[in-house]
Formats: C-alpha cells, structure tokens, sequence
C-alpha cells in the first residue's frame, strides 16, 4: 500500500458514496431540506479532499509512517495481519454454534499468533482462561447478553 | 449560591453506597487502561455502553467519569516507568518523568504526578462547576441556526487543528459525517447508503466504529510491525514515595500553572490535553531555577505536564455537559451513552437532568480523592501490569472488544464491522490520518444534519439565516478561520 493507492481507494469510496446518494429514495413529504442533499454536500466535500489527498500523494507529499527507521515492518508482517485477521473470521463463524468461550478462544490464540506466540496448550490455557473470564465479567455480572459459555450449556 | 446548593445536592447523591461502588470501579479500570498502553477511556467507555440497559444513569455516568479521570492518571505511571506512553497526552510526562526513574527518583516522579493530578484535577472541577452554569444562560439563546455554525465549529476545530495536516484531518472528518449519514433518515424514514442490508438500518454504532478504530486498528498495526513481542524495560520504582520539602517547593507552582493551562484550553473546542501539556512543559522549563536539569529528570516538567493534562480533562467536560458538544474522541462516545439512555443533550441537561449533572460533577471530586488513594498505594500492581507480554495483551484486547460489540446485539454483522473498522484504523495510522475526526463527525454529523433542517424550516428555506444571525455569523467566522489561516501564516511565513 502507498499513498497513492490509497487515495485511488478514497475515490472509489466516493464513486460508490455518490452511487448510493442516488440510490436514496425521494420522499413524498414537503420539506425544505430532504433526506438527499446532505448526504450529497458530504460525498462532495469528500470527494474534493479525497482529490486533493491524490494529488498531493501524486507528488510525493504525502506521509507513510512506515517509512521511518523506527516504524518499518519486520518480515512476515502480512502473515501476521493474517493470523489477526483469522482470528475475527474464525470467531464469526463459529459464535453461533458452540456459545462463547470457544471462539473467544480460538480468536484469542490467533490473536497471540499474530504477535509471534506459537499455538501451544499454554496459548489455550491462557486464551481460553482470558475468555472464561470476560464471560463471566460480562454474562453472568454484568448481565450482557453473550449467548452461553458452552455448547453443552444449551 | 444556587450551583453550590445543585452541587450540595449532587453530593449526597453521589456518596450514595451504591453510587459510590460504581464511581470506584470506574477510577480502578480507568487507570487500569490509563496504565495498559493500546487501550484508552474512549475505547474502554464504548466497550461499556451495552451497560446502559442494565445499568441507572447517574450510576453510569459517575463511573464513566471514573474511567475517564482515572486513565488521565494512569497514565503518566506508563510514561514515567515504561517511556511508552499510555496516552497520547501523557507523551510529555514520558520526556522527564522517565529520565527521573532512571536516576533512581521513580518514586517522588509519580507522586508529584499523582499529586500534581490530584490538584489540578480538583480545580478543574471547581472551575466546572462554577463556570458551566454561566455557560449555560448564555447557550439558551441558541437557536438551531447557532447550534448548526456550533457543530461546524467544534467539526472544523477538531480536524483542523488536531494533527499534523488540515486535508488528512478533514478527509477524516468527511468519512466520518458520510457514517453517520448511514441508516434510515430520522424525517423522511428513507434509507440512506445501507447497501439493502436490513443490518444497516439503524446506521453504525459508535462501540463498533470506536473499538475498531481504536483496539483492532491499534493491535493490526502492532501486529504488522512486529516489533512488540517483547514487554519493553518496565523501570522498578525506586527511591521514596515521599517527596522531599526541595520536590514541594518545585512543584506546587508547577501544579498550579499546568491547572491554568488545562482548564481554559481542554474547554475549547478541539483545544483537548496534548497542547497544554506542551506548553506547560516549555514554560517549566523558562521559569525553572534550575533549566540544566531539564532533559535529565527536572521535577518540574513532571509535575506541570501532568497538572495541565487532568486540568484538561475536567475542562473538555464543559462543552459536552453545557452544549451537548463533544470536542475529544472520549466526550463524542459520552454524548452517546446519553443519547442511549434518551436523554436530550445541550444547556437543557442542566433543567432537564439537573440531579444527574450534579452527581456527575460531585462524582469528579470525588472521583479525584479515591485517585490519589489509590494510585501510589497500588503502584505496585500497576508494575505488574506492565509486564503482561504483548501476545497475552493484545488477545485480551481483542476478545474484550469482540465480546463488547458482540454483546451489545449478538450481532454477528457488527463483529464483521469491527474487522472492518480495524482495517480502516490501521490504514489511518499507517499514513497518519487522525482518529478523532471521524468519531466526532459519525456523532455530531446526524444530529448537525437536524439543526440544519430545523433552521431552514424555520427561516423558510432562506439559507441566510446562517450568515444574517450574528452570533450563527461569528461561529462560522471562526471556523473559516481555522481552516484558511494556518495556511495562510504558513505561506506568508515561506514568502519572506
């Protein structure tokens, strides 16, 4: 990713921002200002910011934090976004089905991954305590509603 | 004095046992996350806004004030043991205090800053309550044309000024008043960007934008730089935690003059901790008897930065409880518990929801005391937390904030959105776009969108309204300024 590629990101957000502007169904109600115009002002103001942001990404004004000696990414960085990534994905898929505590865990320990701790029966250990804990903080103390801890408890 | 009486009130409402207990548990997390680098009070109060079904207002409320001046404290043991700053606007307490527990005076460091917090945090709260009800007499001649030029204001204010570039702030502002447009238009029920997803329809939750912004953009950053595997050198506290009759002596002004930077400064729109802290740390550093000292652990430049910072935080309440205007990340997820409990925000909260006011403010003076008892007895744990190892951190972070936004609907959609904030957060960190602004802009955009409506309703359609009401004029006036000035100071600056 470079500053340019992410202004061009911007602009397509706005392209897909104005889309969506037109997409607004007009109202049958009278009224001074309808539901489209400030969405519109707001794509638009976007829209010029995000222009300028490329063309000053263009000449080379713009910043990467990641370009300074003490900011640059090891090796492996996008296999560690990965497992941070895996780790949300992993607990969506499985939250509906076995209750909380074992996505938690599961999400915990890619989590941890992400930050160079290999999956060993200490990461369950600790994650699955980790989650077992914010269960019973939330659910059971605090009365949120998380679903149950564990499949069986249904 | 009827704000004394109000406040008298607010007292013995807030020494309620019960009330009380909350007003502890929030001062203990907020230093827990003051303490714990990655993690902040706008973060940790997002995470706890699915509380407000369970929970009474004031009792909410009074430990969200907890939470939001216990991370002002905790925060400076971060910078002075770690060097790693656990708040943005504890980053100058880093630069002395640090230096300080070097040398082997850890201990007298965090307690000029405790101390020092403990003051400043006090007057704040003093200034509080005496200056808001003034503020509010004069906020009830506010029209909706105001509070339309209001909102541009404080929106202009916070992109503008905060960071290091007007275009990325303002791009920052944009995405975020676009998010806030998203869900079914309050005056017409037509949806708006949702994309026909049935999920959309109440528009995106500020926890969800928060957390992900914050927590997983913060970790995915992290994470991808993979440079935090290791905890950093956590410093022992060493020497007493007693300060010598020389430390007072140096302090105490120090204290007082950071108290008179934070207060005005935090209260402005956008003003927020980091600018008082700066210049309080550079005017130590002129009037010091000592100026050799400064860049090797003065006390000075501990105990002023770390006034200034919680003088601030006291003052950025000011605009959020008398306006209903949030000026910092922190205040906009506030503004939203409110709104959550259905309460109407602006000067009316002080008629309206007199009591709750008044508890809260009690709450801060409180809140302040069970601080500085807590903070230094307890530093030894705060040591302790320092030292969890990033992996270990970082997925209790996570799983906190997944478990927070799961919970708040078991939506399974709004975990996905998390995600995708973080993605946005570590894109804005990596090329350096503020925050701040685009929270602020998701919560004030819908609500500025009414004023809007509301004036030409009543101006029938004349835009003018805008510019021919003086004090609507005087607000945008500013705000073009803030905008065009820098700019035009910087220019003149370069021609010469």
């Amino acid at each position: 990713m470079t500053p340019v590629r992410l202004a061009l990101l911007l602009l397509v957000l706005c392209a897909v921002a104005a889309w969506q502007v037109t997409q607004i169904p007009s109202s049958a109600m009278q009224m001074t200002v309808g539901a489209t115009l400030v969405p519109a002002l707001i794509t638009a103001g976007l829209s010029v910011c995000a222009s300028l942001y490329a063309l000053s990404a263009w000449r080379g004004g713009q910043a990467d934090e990641s370009r300074q000696d003490d900011q640059s990414p090891l090796p492996g960085s996008v296999g560690r976004l990965g497992w941070l990534l895996a780790g949300g994905v992993a607990f969506m898929l499985l939250v509906p089905f076995v209750g909380f505590v074992i996505p938690a865990t599961v999400c915990g320990m890619l989590i941890a991954r992400s930050f160079d701790s290999p999956l060993t029966l200490k990461s369950v250990l600790i994650c699955g305590s980790i989650a077992l804990v914010f269960w019973t903080l939330f659910a059971r103390l605090l009365g949120v509603g998380l679903g149950p801890a564990l499949p069986i408890l249904f | 004095m009827d704000a004394f009486s109000a406040l008298m009130g607010g007292f013995a409402s807030a020494l309620q046992p019960a009330t009380l207990m909350w007003g502890f548990a929030g001062c203990l997390v907020g230093t827990l996350v003051g303490v714990l680098p990655g993690i902040g009070p706008a973060l940790t109060i997002a995470l706890l806004l699915p509380l407000t079904y369970h929970v009474p207002a004031s009792s909410m409320f009074v430990m969200f004030a907890g939470i939001y001046y216990g991370a002002a404290y905790g925060g400076s043991t971060t910078s002075i043991l770690l060097n790693t700053p656990g708040e943005s606007s504890t980053v100058v307490t880093a630069l002395e205090g640090n230096l300080m527990a070097r040398r082997g005076r850890a201990g007298q460091a965090l307690a000029t800053a405790a101390l020092g917090s403990f003051v400043a945090g006090t007057i704040g709260t003093i200034a509080l309550t005496f200056i808001a009800p003034l503020v509010v007499e004069w906020a009830l001649a506010f029209g909706p044309a105001e509070y339309f030029s209001l909102m541009v204001l404080s929106l202009v204010a916070v992109s503008a000024v905060l960071g290091r570039s007007v275009l990325r702030g303002l791009v920052s502002l944009f995405a975020g008043l676009l998010l806030g447009m998203v869900g079914v238009d309050l005056q017409t029920g037509q949806p708006r960007f949702t994309f026909g997803r049935p999920e959309l329809l109440d528009g995106i939750e500020v926890t969800v934008a928060a957390v992900g912004l914050f927590a997983v953009g913060e970790a995915l950053y992290l994470a991808w730089q993979g440079r935090q595997t290791q905890s950093g050198e956590v410093l022992r506290v060493t020497g007493s935690l007693w300060m010598s009759a020389r430390d007072w002596a140096r302090s105490w002004k120090a204290w007082l003059r950071g108290a008179l930077f934070g207060f005005p400064i935090g209260a402005l729109p956008a003003g927020g901790a980091e600018l008082p802290t700066l210049l309080s740390y550079y005017t130590e550093k002129k009037l010091s008897k000592h100026p050799e000292e400064f860049g090797q652990g003065a006390i000075e430049g501990v105990a002023g930065p770390e006034a200034a910072n919680n003088a601030a935080a006291a003052g950025v309440l000011m605009p959020l409880l008398t306006l209903g205007i949030p000026t910092s990340a922190t205040a906009a997820i506030m503004l939203s518990a409110f709104e959550g409990y259905g309460i109407q925000t602006g000067p009316q909260l002080f008629t309206s929801q007199s009591s709750l006011v008044w508890t809260l403010i009690a709450s801060l003076y409180i809140g302040n005391v069970i601080l500085l008892v807590l903070n230094l007895p307890l530093v030894g744990l705060w040591v302790k937390l320092l030292k969890i190892p990033p992996p270990w951190l970082y997925a209790g972070i996570i799983v906190i904030s997944v478990a927070g936004v799961y919970g708040a609907g078991n939506s399974v959609f709004n975990v996905g959105l998390l995600f995708v904030f973080g993605l946005m957060g570590f894109l804005m960190k990596r090329f350096d776009f503020p925050a701040a602004p685009l929270i602020v802009g998701l919560i004030l955009g819908p609500m500025a969108e009414q004023s809007l409506r509301q004036a030409l309703t009543i101006s029938q359609g004349q835009w003018s309204t805008f510019i021919s009401r003086p004090l609507s004029a005087s607000l945008l006036l500013i705000a073009l300024g803030l905008l065009v000035l820098p700019r035009l100071i910087r220019q003149r600056n370069r021609s010469r």
